[in-house]
């Protein structure tokens, strides 16, 4: 491999973009050539300092009205909400936001919009997540300190992995409440993009439902059941990559087999 | 068009306002022009929404946006050439909106912030918007590949030669003082 071919395989590898094995080869000659592994170096730090340095923006608050108004305008559909000023309707769907949360009656809206109540559940546990300081009650990327977190805070020992060297690092777990249960949330991530796994014990009957997906609100939902575990992966990673990732935890899942009672403790 | 229908379009598409936003406003380096390509891109992609539903569930509404993001910004250029695109340093994007968005631990290296600024700068518009879109928006090689309309391929290289221009950038920058 000259120097050339490897920079531009180190870039897919930094990207996580690289198959395993190619990127088990490129592990193999880094560990033995200095020069590369400097190249290699220098890559995650500009890739660091871009992202710390470089901010994704935020559309200012004008331009977001008139986008909206100027849907409005073009979709024929002025009547609808005009009648308010921009901030009264933003404050008021606040309020509304917050006022249904809070009786717990914001499921009555979402199945009137014909949505499952429990993957609306899920998905407003995920938004609420990445809210500042929601995300995380155990903050790791190591499975041996997230899993044993969960003991005694839950019936059941969830399955926790680290998926760093294919592009997804655990990042943390939480404790949630879906489903009128406590339940595991692990938090991986896959760049700045951010993918909450929910889990627990799956019901007598429910093993063997086909994999569901949805979208909504610009986020992906995929759920699958195990003969352990009912599992929730909601992100806003694209619907392929969050497929990907949702197979590396069926492949783990079903290597270490065996009920989760019997799996060895870390 | 039926309210329902601009209500499905509002849901899909404006949760990515602010990736919008960001890819016109490194592209042009200019608030201004930003707001009206993302205004324009918008209503572009409310015209051609229900060619992007036809796609089915495994349509993107965010790398489908940014790809009309990014043509806009394209004729947006093409366009205005020489005129408000011109690749002097933008003030404002360097002061104002990154005291407003950076934690304030970034703050404190100013330097290395205008370096890194500099370099992207001179970077050309096609090696520029990769970047953008991998390390600030945070999308797949496929999904860039389907914004900008190459191969997967080109976008690896185009990766490649971007970080090792900006790489030889700050070194020479840092050789020099």
């Amino acid at each position: 491999m000259t120097h050339r071919e490897l920079e531009l395989q180190l870039d897919a590898y930094v990207d996580g973009e690289l198959v395993p094995e190619d990127a088990r080869e490129l592990e193999a000659h880094l560990s033995g050539c200095g020069d590369c592994a400097r190249l290699h170096e220098a890559r995650v730090a500009l890739s660091a300092a871009i992202r710390k340095q470089v901010p994704a923006l935020r559309a200012p608050d004008a331009l977001r009205d008139r986008v909206r108004a100027t849907l409005r305008d073009a979709a024929g559909t002025t009547r609808v909400r005009r009648s308010l000023p921009a901030v009264a309707t933003r404050w008021l769907a606040l309020a509304a936001s917050l006022a249904t949360v809070a009786v717990g009656s914001w499921r009555l809206a979402l199945s009137r919009a014909g949505e499952d109540a429990l993957s609306g559940q899920v998905l407003a546990s995920h938004v609420r997540s990445l809210m500042p300081g929601h995300l995380t009650d155990v903050v790791s990327s190591d499975q041996h300190t997230v899993k044993p977190w969960f003991n005694g805070k839950l019936d059941f020992s969830p399955p926790v992995y680290d998926f760093a060297g294919r592009g997804f690092p655990l990042i943390g777990g939480r404790l949630d409440y879906v489903g009128g249960r406590p339940v595991a949330a692990l938090v991986y991530g896959r760049r700045q993009h951010v993918i909450n796994v929910f889990l627990w014990p799956a019901t007598r009957g429910s093993v063997g439902v086909a994999p569901r997906v949805a979208t909504r609100q610009g986020y992906h939902l995929l759920q699958w059941t195990t003969p352990e575990y009912t599992h929730w992966a909601v992100s806003d990673l694209g619907l392929a990559e969050l497929r990907d990732f949702t197979q590396l935890l069926q492949q783990a899942d079903s290597t270490v087999g065996g009920p989760a009672t019997a799996r060895p403790l870390p | 068009m039926e309210p329902s229908e601009l209500e499905r379009f509002e849901a899909i598409v404006l949760p990515h306002l602010d990736a919008a936003y960001t890819l016109a406003r490194y592209l042009t380096r200019n608030d201004h022009d930003a707001q009206d390509i993302v205004q324009d891109a918008y209503l572009r992609a409310l015209k051609y929404f229900g060619g992007f539903r036809g796609q089915g569930s495994a349509g993107d509404g965010r790398a489908w946006l940014l790809a009309i993001v990014r043509n806009t910004a394209h004729t947006w250029r093409r366009r205005h050439r020489g005129d408000a695109l011109t690749t002097e340093f933008d003030e404002k994007l360097h002061s104002d909106t990154l005291a407003e968005h950076t934690p304030a631990t970034a703050l404190d290296s100013d330097s290395a912030r205008e370096s890194l600024y500099q370099a992207l700068d001179r970077l050309g518009p096609e090696f520029r918007e990769v970047i953008v879109l991998r390390e600030l928006e945070g999308l797949s090689y496929k999904e860039i590949g389907d914004v900008t309309g190459v191969p997967i391929g080109t976008v690896m290289s185009r990766l490649a030669r971007a970080r090792r221009r900006l790489q030889e950038t700050l070194r020479n920058r840092e050789e020099g003082e």
